[in-house]
């Protein structure tokens, strides 16, 4: 039979070890005492944009934070289970913290630049890794700034202040830094939520961009926001996993009613 | 005020890609739906039930369309939450894809007049039946032109050509009255012919349905169970 459309999507059951960048495996987390994530198991599928949804305190942000262990800045953190990076547990003992985080850019919700000039921003990462020869700096601050949608802005101006820039600069100055370290995985916590719908709407159009070359994970409280730009989504509630599909289905034909009623505005 | 839908100047390419795919998703299955009421004319004209049953098996091509295509229209609806004109095309889309289904119906039954062995025993109805398909075929493609170019005032044109195709069918019907008293005995015959002509209209007034839409994507009114003249004098004055 004819098909007219095409679907990039592949059924997460039918995803091969080779395919998958994060696999989590029955992973908890607690904070201060308090259980936040219960038993996670998911596959996050490579050069894919997943999408996490839930409400506030469901340990979205958590679960996402677990993956380049930014977890651990907090004192009161125990946790329970495996996280695989492209099949490598990131929580044996032996790990390179610092190395894992330079694999697994991560961006905030408020651009975070250094009060410093934009091409140091972008080189930032690579000075501290030891880079100092300048014509590799320039080709990778070319590139970072090209990838994440804001050379052509910028140019001119190398040099100046990273602060003059506008919000939406900012943010994907801050997207461009983190892509100077080549990340085998981006973590973006609600990337685009101090920015106007459409700066949202370019960085939106980025992210998809940028799944070429890594694997996104996005934390967004915007249920739109998720429904546009992600090809796999999960629902979290109260530390669980309710829901986990390919976007197109998670957002047309939920299989979970907590799911549906979540996604329709209907809960609580 | 008419308002031309650019399909590929979102921010996100992909959603221009995915608007773009769904128009020629709907031209495709209007190429389809054509090249079925043409073969069905030659299965008619040369009497071959194999063309004939090639048409009837081929319907089933464009019910999975229909089923595709809506199944996007609604992914596209959840996902990106279309607003104005990539709205109206989303609808449009979808209604369009329901008319043309029905189209591939009435088709069918036409071709079944092959397949059953129920041609009109009259050279004369024959022919009427074959003059009013002819220019059904004529309307349709207009219309999906109409549709690719979201060109109102062919969509408009094309509206009227429904009027002769109405005219032609009631002279054919008189004619079939008169045949069918000559010939009684061939009755369920011609229930099935008369099932055929009234298809053939329907086909033309389906074909009305999609000129609507298209004044409803360009203009963004619902022009349905309304009087044609007076839309055309109030939107293209």
């Amino acid at each position: 039979m004819l098909k007219l459309f095409e679907t990039e999507t592949l059924a997460l059951s039918e995803l091969t070890e080779k395919q998958t960048a994060i696999h989590v495996k029955d992973f908890s987390v607690w904070l201060n005492n308090n259980a936040v994530l219960n038993k996670i198991s998911m596959r996050i599928p490579k050069n894919k944009i997943t999408a996490m949804i839930g409400q506030s305190g469901c340990g979205k942000s958590t679960l996402l934070s677990s993956f380049n262990r930014m977890n651990e800045l907090n004192q009161k953190y125990a946790y329970e289970g495996e996280v695989l990076l492209h099949g490598r547990n990131i929580y044996n003992k032996k790990e390179n913290v610092a190395k894992l985080r330079t694999q697994v850019g991560m961006v905030f919700q408020r651009p975070n630049p250094f009060p410093m000039s934009i091409y140091e921003n972008v080189c930032f990462g690579l000075r501290i890794q030891g880079e100092t020869e300048r014509r590799m700096l320039d080709d990778i601050v070319e590139k970072s700034l090209r990838n994440a949608a804001l050379w052509d802005e910028v140019k001119d101006r190398l040099f100046d202040s990273a602060l003059l820039l506008s919000g939406g600069q900012q943010q994907r100055l801050v997207i461009a830094r983190a892509l100077a370290l080549n990340p085998e995985v981006l973590l973006l916590d609600e990337p685009t939520s101090a920015l106007d719908p459409l700066t949202t709407l370019h960085i939106e159009e980025l992210i998809s961009q940028l799944k070429k070359s890594c694997t996104v994970v996005i934390v967004t409280h915007n249920m739109q926001q998720a429904a546009r730009v992600s090809d796999y989504a999960v629902f979290l509630h109260q530390g669980e996993l309710i829901e986990y599909s390919d976007s197109d289905s998670l957002f047309t034909m939920p299989s979970k009613k907590q799911t549906e009623d979540y996604i329709t505005g209907r809960y609580g | 005020m008419k308002r031309h839908i650019e399909l590929n100047t979102h921010i996100s390419g992909k959603f221009n890609q995915e608007l773009e795919n769904l128009t020629n998703s709907v031209l495709t299955m209007g190429g389809e739906v054509e090249q079925q009421l043409i073969n069905t004319i030659a299965a008619i004209r040369e009497n071959n039930a194999s063309i004939a049953e090639r048409v009837v098996l081929n319907d089933l091509k464009i019910n999975s369309m229909e089923v595709q295509i809506d199944d996007e229209c609604m992914r596209i609806i959840a996902k990106r939450n279309p607003t104005a004109g990539d709205l109206r095309l989303i609808m449009t889309v979808s209604r369009a894809t329901t008319d043309i289904e029905r189209i591939g119906d009435e088709i069918c039954r036409i071709a079944k007049l092959v397949t059953k062995d129920s041609l009109p025993p009259s050279e004369l109805v024959l022919s009427g039946m074959l003059m009013i398909a002819e220019k059904v075929v004529i309307m349709m493609r207009g219309t999906f032109d109409a549709f690719a170019r979201q060109d109102e005032r062919s969509a408009v044109a094309v509206y009227e050509q429904d009027d002769n195709i109405d005219k032609n069918q009631k002279e054919l019907l008189k004619q079939t009255a008169i045949e069918m008293k000559k010939d009684p005995s061939e009755m369920q015959r011609w229930f099935d012919v008369l099932w055929a002509i009234r298809s053939l209209e329907r086909i033309g007034d389906r074909c009305k349905n999609l000129c609507e839409y298209i004044l409803f994507l360009t203009y963004g009114k619902d022009v349905r169970h309304s009087s044609m003249k007076k839309t055309v004098k109030k939107l293209m004055k």
